[in-house]
C-alpha cells in the first residue's frame, strides 16, 4: 500500500513539473488567444469555414512577422453548438490556458453564453458571427462585435423592396432559435415602418421533415412575399416543398442563415434559383483584399467560402492588430487597443462605437445576393452588384413545370 | 377545406414511415419487455448505408432496401446476441440494464458514424427527390407516396410473416407468454435475437425510405428513438396493429397541430398526446378494443 502512495505521488509531481514546464515555456514565445467555435455537431458546417478561415490568417499573420515577433497562437475550442459546452469549454480557455483575450462565437445562444462568461472574468471577446441583439445590447463592456447585429440583417432588403418589389404584404418563416427568433421579429419591424402587412410570422422547430402544413396555410394567404430565416438543411428543405406545392409569391427571401452556402443550390437543386438572401459579404465587394481572401481559400482547400469565412478572416486581423498596438496584454490594455481599432479589412472597416442600444458594435453594411442559373450574384445596393436584379420571376417556368 | 385536406394528407404519409419506425420497437417492446432505446440510431446506420451505396455506387436509394435490411437484420441479431443477452442470464442485474445497456449502443452507433462520416449534413439526390404531382388543389409528394405504399407492403409482409410461419408464430407465442413458450418447446434466446433483428430490419426500412425525403447526420437518431417510443406508448405497448394507428395518429396530429396550432408547437402536440394517452389511455389504443370487449 505504502509503495503504491508513494509511487502515485512520485508520478503525480512528475506530471505536474511537467506541464508547468510545458506551459512556462510555451508561453515565451507566443501569444495565446483562444477561438471558440461549433466543429462537430449540427452547426460544424459554418464552424469549420470560420476555422480554416482563422488558419489562413494566421499563417500569413506569422509569415509577416506574428506580433511583435511573438507568433500568435489560436487555440481553437470546440463548443459543439450548445452553450452549456461553450461555457465549459470558455472556462476552460481563460482559467486553464490564460489566453490574453478570446474571438469566435457562431452560434448566437452560444456566444450569448460565453459573452456571459467573459464578461464575469474581465476577459475582451471578439464575436465575429454570434449576432443576436442581446449579446451587445446588454451592457456588457468587454464584448465587441465585428458583424452587424440581426436586426440589421434585412437593411439592404428592406431598400431594394421599398425600390423595386414593393410588396403589400408579407409572411415571416423562422426558426425557434435565438437567432431566428430576433431575425424574424426585427423584419416585421421593418414591415410595420414600410406599411406591409405582416400576414402570418410563425417559427417552426429546426430539423423537421414535412414543412407542408405550414406552406399550405401561406398559400392560401397568398403573400406578395415569403420571408424565412432558416439554416442551411431546412433552408433547402422550405424551397423544395415550396416548389412542389406550386407556392408562388412575388419573392422569397432569405434571412441570412443557410440561404446563402453552395449546399443550398446543391440539395434544393431547381427550387434554388433565383431566390433572394440578405447576405453580409461578398467576394466581389471593393474592400482591399476581399477577392484575394476568396482566390486563396479557394486554392488551398479546394471549396468554397462565404461571409462566415469573411468574418472570421477579418476578425482574425483585427486579433493580431490589437495586439500589436496593446500596451500589454494585460486585460485593460487589449480592451483600450480594441476600443481604438480603426482597422481595413475583407469584411470593410472596423471601428467599435457605441450607437442605438448597442455597445462596442462595428457598423457593416448589408447585401442582398440572388442565386442566378446557380450561381450566387451580388444584386443589390446597385453600385455593388455584379448582375443586374432579376425580378419579376415566373416561378413556375423557373422551377421547370 | 384544401388546407383541411393538405394537412390530413401529409399527415397521413408521414404517418405511414412513423409506422414503420414504431413497429420494429414494438416488436422488440412485446417479445422482450425492454425498451429499445438505440432505435433511431440503428434507422441512422441503414441511412448511412443507403447514402453509401447511392453516392459511391448509384443504386437507388429504393433498391438499397435490399442490403439496408439484412445488413440491419445481422447488426440487430448481433447486438442481441452478444451485449443484451448475457445481461438477461445474470439475475442480480435488473432488467432495466438491458435499456441501459441499449442507450450506450445507440451512443456508440452515432459517434462511429460522426468518426467515419463526420458531422456534416449528407442528402442524396434523385431525379425524383422533388417531384410532386396533384389531385385538384392537393400536391402529393412522390417519395412520401412511395415511401407510403413501400410501408404498407413491408408492413403486410411482417404480419404474414408473423401470422403463417413457424418462427412468427412462435414469436408471437414468446410475446405473448415466455414461460409458456418455452415450455412448449420454443427456443426463446433464439426468438429474442430474432425479434432484435426484425426490429432492426424494420426501422431500416424507414430510414432508407427517408432518405430521398429528408438528410440526415449521425445525431439525426435521436429524435426518432423519441418518436417511436410515443408511437409505442400510444398504440399499447408490445402492440403491433397499435403500433400502425399509434404512427398514423401521430403523423396527423402533428400535422394538424402545425397548421392549426403553429409549426413551431409541432413537437409538444406528439407529447400532449402521449402524456394523454399515459394518463387516460394507459392500455393505448389497443386498451380501447379491450374495454369495448369487456
Amino acid at each position: 500500500m505504502r509503495v503504491l502512495k508513494i509511487l502515485m505521488v512520485f508520478l503525480l509531481s512528475v506530471t505536474l513539473c511537467f506541464t508547468f514546464g510545458m506551459s512556462s515555456s510555451m508561453a515565451a514565445g507566443s501569444v495565446k488567444v483562444g477561438i471558440v467555435l461549433p466543429l462537430t455537431g449540427a452547426q460544424a458546417k459554418f464552424g469549420e469555414v470560420e476555422k480554416l478561415s482563422f488558419d489562413l490568417a494566421l499563417e500569413e499573420i506569422n509569415a509577416a512577422g506574428g506580433i511583435n515577433g511573438k507568433k500568435l497562437e489560436l487555440l481553437i475550442e470546440d463548443d459543439t453548438g450548445r452553450p452549456e459546452v461553450g461555457r465549459s469549454v470558455v472556462e476552460k480557455l481563460i482559467t486553464k490556458d490564460k489566453v490574453v483575450m478570446l474571438g469566435g462565437g457562431y452560434s448566437s445562444s452560444v456566444t450569448y453564453a460565453v459573452a456571459g462568461v467573459c464578461q464575469q472574468n474581465a476577459m475582451p471577446f471578439l464575436v465575429n458571427t454570434g449576432s443576436a441583439d442581446k449579446i451587445t445590447t446588454s451592457g456588457w463592456d468587454w464584448i465587441y462585435r465585428l458583424n452587424p447585429p440581426a436586426s440589421h440583417y434585412a437593411d439592404a432588403v428592406e431598400s431594394l423592396l421599398v425600390a423595386t418589389i414593393k410588396p403589400k404584404s408579407v409572411a415571416i418563416l423562422h426558426e425557434n432559435s435565438l437567432f431566428g427568433t430576433s431575425g424574424a421579429k426585427a423584419f416585421e419591424k421593418t414591415c410595420n415602418n414600410l406599411g406591409i402587412k405582416v400576414l402570418l410570422k410563425q417559427g417552426y422547430e429546426h430539423g423537421g421533415i414535412d414543412y407542408r402544413p405550414v406552406l399550405t396555410q401561406i398559400k392560401r394567404l397568398n403573400p406578395d412575399i415569403i420571408y424565412m430565416v432558416s439554416y442551411i438543411m431546412d433552408a433547402s428543405l422550405l424551397m423544395k416543398q415550396s416548389r412542389e406545392m406550386k407556392l408562388t409569391p412575388k419573392m422569397f427571401i432569405g434571412g441570412a442563415g443557410g440561404f446563402t452556402l453552395p449546399e443550398f443550390v446543391e440539395n434544393a437543386g431547381k427550387a434554388s434559383d433565383k431566390v433572394i438572401s440578405a447576405t453580409l459579404w461578398h467576394q466581389v465587394l471593393p474592400f482591399p483584399g476581399a477577392m484575394d481572401y476568396y482566390n486563396k481559400f479557394v486554392a488551398k482547400y479546394n471549396r468554397d467560402t462565404e461571409y462566415h469565412g469573411a468574418e472570421a478572416y477579418a476578425a482574425c486581423y483585427v486579433i493580431a492588430d490589437v495586439l500589436k498596438r496593446a500596451k500589454s496584454f494585460g486585460n485593460t490594455d487589449i480592451k483600450k487597443a480594441l476600443s481604438e481599432t480603426d482597422l481595413m479589412t475583407v469584411f470593410g472597416q472596423v471601428k467599435f462605437g457605441t450607437w442605438g442600444k448597442m455597445i462596442n458594435q462595428n457598423k457593416a453594411d448589408t447585401y442582398v445576393v440572388q442565386w442566378i442559373d446557380g450561381k450566387l450574384e451580388m444584386v443589390w445596393p446597385e453600385k455593388a452588384s455584379t448582375k443586374k436584379f432579376e425580378y419579376p420571376v415566373d416561378w413556375l417556368k423557373v422551377w421547370g413545370y | 377545406m384544401d388546407v383541411l385536406i393538405q394537412t390530413l394528407v401529409a399527415g397521413v404519409l408521414i404517418g405511414g414511415i412513423y409506422c414503420l419506425i414504431g413497429i420494429g420497437m414494438s416488436l422488440i417492446m412485446g417479445v422482450m419487455g425492454i425498451i429499445n432505446l438505440a432505435h433511431g440510431q440503428l434507422m441512422m446506420v441503414a441511412m448511412y448505408i443507403t447514402f453509401v451505396l447511392s453516392s459511391y455506387m448509384h443504386v437507388d436509394p429504393y433498391f438499397s432496401l435490399i442490403v439496408a435490411m439484412p445488413a440491419l437484420f445481422l447488426l440487430g441479431c448481433f447486438l442481441q446476441k452478444y451485449l443484451l443477452n448475457p445481461l438477461m442470464k445474470i439475475d442480480s442485474i435488473l432488467p432495466e440494464n438491458q435499456v441501459l445497456m441499449t442507450v450506450g449502443i445507440g451512443m456508440v452507433l452515432a459517434e462511429i458514424c460522426r468518426f467515419i462520416f463526420t458531422s456534416d449534413y449528407k442528402t442524396v439526390q434523385t431525379s425524383y427527390g422533388g417531384e410532386a404531382f396533384f389531385i385538384g388543389n392537393i400536391s402529393f409528394n412522390l417519395p412520401m407516396c412511395i415511401a407510403f405504399i413501400f410501408a404498407i407492403v413491408i408492413t403486410l409482409a411482417l404480419f404474414w410473416f408473423l401470422a403463417k410461419t413457424d418462427t412468427g408464430r412462435s414469436i408471437r407465442a414468446t410475446a405473448q407468454d415466455k414461460e409458456a413458450a418455452t415450455l412448449m418447446g420454443v427456443n426463446s434466446t433464439r426468438i429474442t435475437i430474432i425479434t432484435f433483428g426484425l426490429g432492426s430490419a424494420l426501422v431500416a426500412s424507414a430510414g432508407s425510405l427517408l432518405i430521398p425525403i429528408f438528410y440526415l447526420f449521425p445525431d439525426i437518431g435521436g429524435p426518432f428513438t423519441l418518436k417511436a417510443f410515443v408511437i409505442c406508448i400510444l398504440g399499447g405497448l408490445g402492440s403491433t396493429v397499435g403500433a400502425i394507428f399509434g404512427g398514423l395518429t401521430l403523423g396527423i396530429a402533428e400535422s394538424l397541430g402545425a397548421t392549426y396550432v403553429g409549426m413551431g408547437y409541432k413537437e409538444m402536440v406528439g407529447f400532449v398526446i402521449f402524456v394523454i394517452a399515459l394518463v387516460f389511455l394507459p392500455g393505448g389504443l389497443v386498451g380501447i378494443k379491450r374495454l369495448i370487449k369487456s
